[in-house]
Order: C-alpha cells, then sequence, then structure tokens
C-alpha cells in the first residue's frame, strides 16, 4: 500500500498490517504489537526522514503460516534504524520519549533488515513468534 | 479519540478512548494542559478504553507527568487495556507510571 502524511493514511498502516497478521495466524496480541511496530516505523519516516514535509512511502506485506514480513520502502535521505543507539532505561528526568519508537520496534520485531539502494531506504520487520509481553 | 472528566474533591479522572497516535495526541494534550492550568494537579488517567496508544500519545503522558510533579501532583493510570499495557511497556515507560488495577483504587491513593 501507499502511505502519505496525514490521519487516515496513518490508520490504515494499521489495518493493513492487521490484515496481513490475521493471514499469519497471529492472535490480537500479537496483531497489536506488529501494528504498533511499523506505525512507529511509518512515523519516525514522516516526521525524522522526510521532516514534516510531505513524501510517500510503500508497505509491502508478506504472510505465511506463523511469520509476517512488512517491507517499508521511502525516499528520504538514508537512515538506518537498525545502528542507531537507543536506551531501554527511563528516568523522569531524562525522558523525553525520543528514540522510544525505535525501541518498541525493537521490542516487537524478531528481525530488523535496512537496506540503502540507490535512493531508496528499505526497511524490513519480520515477526515469527507471538509477542506474550516485555 | 475521546476523553472524558470527573472532577471529585482531590482528584480529576480523564477517561480516554479509542487511539492515541500522531493525529489525536494533540487533542489530549490539550485537555491535560486545561486541568494542570486549571490547578488540577492530581489526576488518573483511565485507560480502559485505549485501542491503540503510539509513542506520541506516549511523549504527551510523559510531558504531563512531569508537570504535575512539578507542582506536588502526580498522573496516575488505572485500568490500563492490555493494548494500552503492552504499548507503556515497550516503550520502557512502566517505571514511570504507578499503575492501578481499577479507577476506584486509583482515585483512592491519591
Amino acid at each position: 500500500m501507499k502511505v502519505r502524511s496525514g490521519g487516515a493514511s496513518l490508520t490504515g498502516v494499521c489495518d493493513y498490517v492487521a490484515a496481513a497478521a490475521s493471514a499469519s495466524g497471529f492472535d490480537d496480541r500479537t496483531s497489536h504489537a506488529c501494528q504498533l511496530a511499523v506505525f512507529e516505523a511509518v512515523e519516525n519516516i514522516f516526521q525524522h526522514g522526510y521532516r514534516g514535509d510531505g513524501g510517500e512511502i510503500h508497505l509491502t506485506a508478506q504472510s505465511a503460516p506463523g511469520a509476517l514480513t512488512v517491507e517499508i520502502v521511502d525516499r528520504a535521505p538514508a537512515f538506518d534504524p537498525t545502528r542507531y543507539p537507543v536506551d531501554p532505561s527511563a528516568s523522569l528526568r531524562e525522558a523525553q520519549v525520543g528514540g522510544r519508537g525505535l525501541l518498541m520496534i525493537r521490542r516487537v520485531m524478531d528481525d530488523i533488515s535496512y537496506e540503502r539502494r540507490g535512493r531508496q531506504n528499505i526497511l524490513r520487520l519480520t515477526k515469527n513468534r507471538s509477542f506474550t509481553g516485555v | 479519540m475521546e476523553t472524558q472528566t470527573q472532577v471529585y474533591p482531590r482528584v480529576t479522572v480523564v477517561s480516554v478512548k479509542g487511539r492515541v497516535d500522531s493525529t489525536s495526541a494533540g487533542d489530549l494534550e490539550a485537555a491535560l494542559k486545561k486541568l494542570l492550568d486549571d490547578g488540577k494537579s492530581n489526576l488518573v488517567l483511565d485507560l480502559s478504553g485505549v485501542e491503540f496508544l503510539s509513542s506520541s500519545g506516549l511523549r504527551v503522558l510523559v510531558t504531563t507527568l512531569k508537570a504535575v510533579r512539578k507542582t506536588g501532583g502526580d498522573l496516575r493510570l488505572a485500568q490500563p487495556s492490555q493494548r494500552a499495557s503492552d504499548a507503556i511497556d515497550l516503550a520502557g515507560l512502566d517505571v514511570l507510571f504507578k499503575t492501578y488495577g481499577d479507577r476506584e483504587a486509583a482515585v483512592a491513593s491519591f
């Protein structure tokens, strides 16, 4: 699916991932975790990649029994989220919630890969186990 | 997203329903800021009706927590839905909030 920044389109991301997670046979909790991870990845691209200046993202989901892979492709400047440092600890003094989206993605997904191909960022998020909590 | 506010003598309870993401977080932030401006700094957020909570929504919770603590108050969570609870845990923010299984217990905690 094609995603542009804006409310309805972002809700559509969750619907798209929910349908794919259902096709993979995942339960509601795992489906929700996948929706959250993909949503955070998409939001990060719009906010930090395209810097709130529009842009377009392509999502492709592949479902197999017990496995879901979502490929996220954008044309923002190169950014490898697998190499970005994330601090899982939180104190009220320091908590800015920045980087929390990346932490959520890493905690939900079982495999994350990134590739820069030409002018495209290609992020693949794979879930192949049920989510039962942090 | 919808919010409903109930004011008790020492505590104000805000029930949040629906999706709290980048498109609705601003509305939640405005509703909570208005309570703060009115001098209400003991807050309970009833998250039982939350269907989706992204990092944008979590940012509002943390910002509000910081603001109420500065004035000697607190923001406590009541009966978060499984989805809200998972989002808070995944973001590693569960350690920041006092969370209660029902809203009566959250209100009584103040």
